[in-house]
């Protein structure tokens, strides 16, 4: 089933990508952040920190995200 | 997609009813967090009776307490070193910056996060693809990088567009003209006033920059970036197209971009700004085409909600109609028109020091310049101009020619224009500061006056 935003509007297929690498990343973050590497922790935040504006950019709400340290 | 105009093509272009329900939601979304994390917020919203389910329209936000600078730095003094407007643990900010300051205060102290410095970046970029910057391009900045804020969220912006950057901090000003030169900037950012003291080296240095690399400035920092007589000067100093942005500390990046068709205003980051404009003696909202003061609400910094701000910016906002770059978001036209506190009265009449520039700048012939209050014979308000004129000038005859059009914009005030010797009057890089006031209260014995 296609994502949509907080529009109702449904994401294309790359939007959707990127929408899942967020998800992803963010997961990653919240469930294992203690398990990673100092590069491997830091380089994450700063990408979910950029991918985060990718979200809100379409309209998808991202939550904040100051507990995971971006 | 990528040679869109736009940098974020669904919000910049989306029809006003959507763009109002999307700045509803954020409201709701903002006001929730504040609640929640900012204890001092939830006590001003919570005795407004103000709670995300109460906000049913945008016209609801006025039901939102303003928030002031006054009480920001109250705030900061008895707490320092930030005050009760954090929202996450100081530990999680990367950046720590300041407002300028330059009016002798102490400044505010702000902090940003990793994902809210993404924010500040990504405003300007709004602004810089906005006006026609481009990956390929070459952007320096004539920026000190110090703790004040100022052009450090552009630079990373430009970072971020997959620009080429040179940081043009701790040098003089003919280094920086040469490095313009020298690798082939086509992009330089600096304040307006600071842009005219550029290409005045360069002529004393002997080298043309109209003919040189740049095609791009981005201005900000003060009003004149879109004062016309100011923008024409220095676009045809350069031989560049010059660009106005706006920007404050509190939010820590630009609220405003002017874009590339160069609509006579700037654009307004509707999608992560709501911007009020009331008349400051009543609070009350005024219309389309009438000058008040922009209050802002901001979405972008989780780190410091910010909630219906009293900028004391004097602006006039009209639609988005006014520009056909395609764009559905208001604009200012004129960019910011001065500061609530920067009008004076003089002997009955209002004086603002941008009106004043607007017509010194109609003279390629004035290297710089000051408005000069004073009380002459601890009787009489006076106001003179002090310009520094290049050589070969009628002075005498230009000279009159200015008093003549300053007294006509000013319902016939006597406003006399005095020339000085070279490089007497004070140069900036930052936030000019033109006007002196030395006025006395009269019957005062030499008290100075603090009042317009």
């Amino acid at each position: 089933m296609t994502r949509t935003n907080a529009f109702g509007d449904e994401l294309t297929g790359p939007q959707e990508q990127l929408a899942a690498a967020y998800d992803l990343l963010e997961r990653v973050l919240r469930d294992h952040s203690d398990e990673l590497a100092p590069f491997e922790q830091r380089n994450a935040l700063k990408a979910l920190a950029a991918l985060w504006h990718v979200m809100d950019g379409l309209d998808l709400d991202p939550p904040q995200v100051y507990d995971l340290g971006a | 997609m990528t040679d869109s105009p736009y940098w974020n093509p669904r919000h910049e272009t989306m029809p006003r009813d959507r763009l109002e329900a999307l700045q509803l939601r954020k409201l709701r979304g903002l006001v929730g967090w504040a609640t929640q994390r900012v204890p001092w917020h939830a006590e001003r919203l919570r005795a407004a009776g103000v709670t995300p389910d109460t906000l049913r329209s945008l016209d609801d936000l006025r039901r939102i307490p303003f928030m002031t600078r006054d009480e920001w730095m109250a705030g900061q003094d008895e707490n320092p070193p930030f005050g009760h407007v954090l929202a996450a643990p100081a530990d999680v900010a990367i950046r720590y910056h300041t407002t300028s300051g330059t009016t002798g205060r102490t400044p505010l102290r702000v902090l940003d996060s990793m994902k809210d410095w993404e924010f500040i970046a990504e405003a300007w970029c709004y602004g810089f693809w906005g006006f026609g910057v481009r990956p390929r391009d070459i952007v320096f900045f004539a920026f000190s990088y110090g703790t004040f804020v100022g052009f450090w969220g552009a630079h990373y912006a430009c970072e971020k567009i997959g620009c080429l950057v040179l940081p043009g901090g701790n040098m003089t000003t003919e280094q920086r003209v040469a490095m313009i030169l020298d690798m082939g900037a086509t992009v330089v950012c600096s304040t307006p006033t600071y842009a005219l003291r550029m290409a005045q080296e360069a002529r004393t240095m002997g080298v043309d920059l109209v003919s040189g690399p740049v095609k791009r400035l981005i201005l900000s920092g003060e009003p004149a970036g879109s004062i016309p007589a100011t923008k024409a000067l220095i676009e045809r100093q350069w031989g560049a197209k010059a660009g106005d942005t706006a920007g404050m500390t509190e939010l820590g990046t630009i609220m405003m971009f002017e874009s590339e068709n160069q609509p006579g205003g700037t654009h307004i980051i509707e999608d992560h700004y709501i911007e009020e404009v009331v008349d400051p003696a009543t609070d009350q909202p005024v219309g389309y085409g009438e000058m008040g003061e922009r209050v802002v609400t901001s979405f972008g910094r989780g780190f410091i909600p910010v909630l219906r701000y009293r900028t004391r910016d004097l602006v006039v906002k009209v639609p988005a109609s006014t520009s056909d770059c395609g764009r559905t978001w208001d604009l200012y036209e004129g960019g910011i028109r001065g500061r609530v506190d920067d009008m004076k009265l003089v002997r009955g009449t209002n004086v603002y020091p941008r009106a004043i520039e607007g017509i010194m700048r109609e003279y390629p012939e004035v290297e710089e310049f000051q408005v000069h209050l004073y009380t002459a014979e601890d009787i009489r308000d006076e106001i003179e101009v002090l310009v520094e004129l290049s050589d070969g000038a009628d002075v005498e005859a230009m000279t009159r020619a200015m008093a003549k059009k300053l007294a006509d914009a000013h319902e016939g005030l006597r406003i006399d224009v005095r020339t000085v010797t070279h490089q007497t009057l004070p140069r900036f890089e930052l936030k000019a500061k033109r006007l002196v006031d030395d006025r006395t209260l009269i019957g005062g014995q030499g008290e100075k006056r603090t009042q317009a």
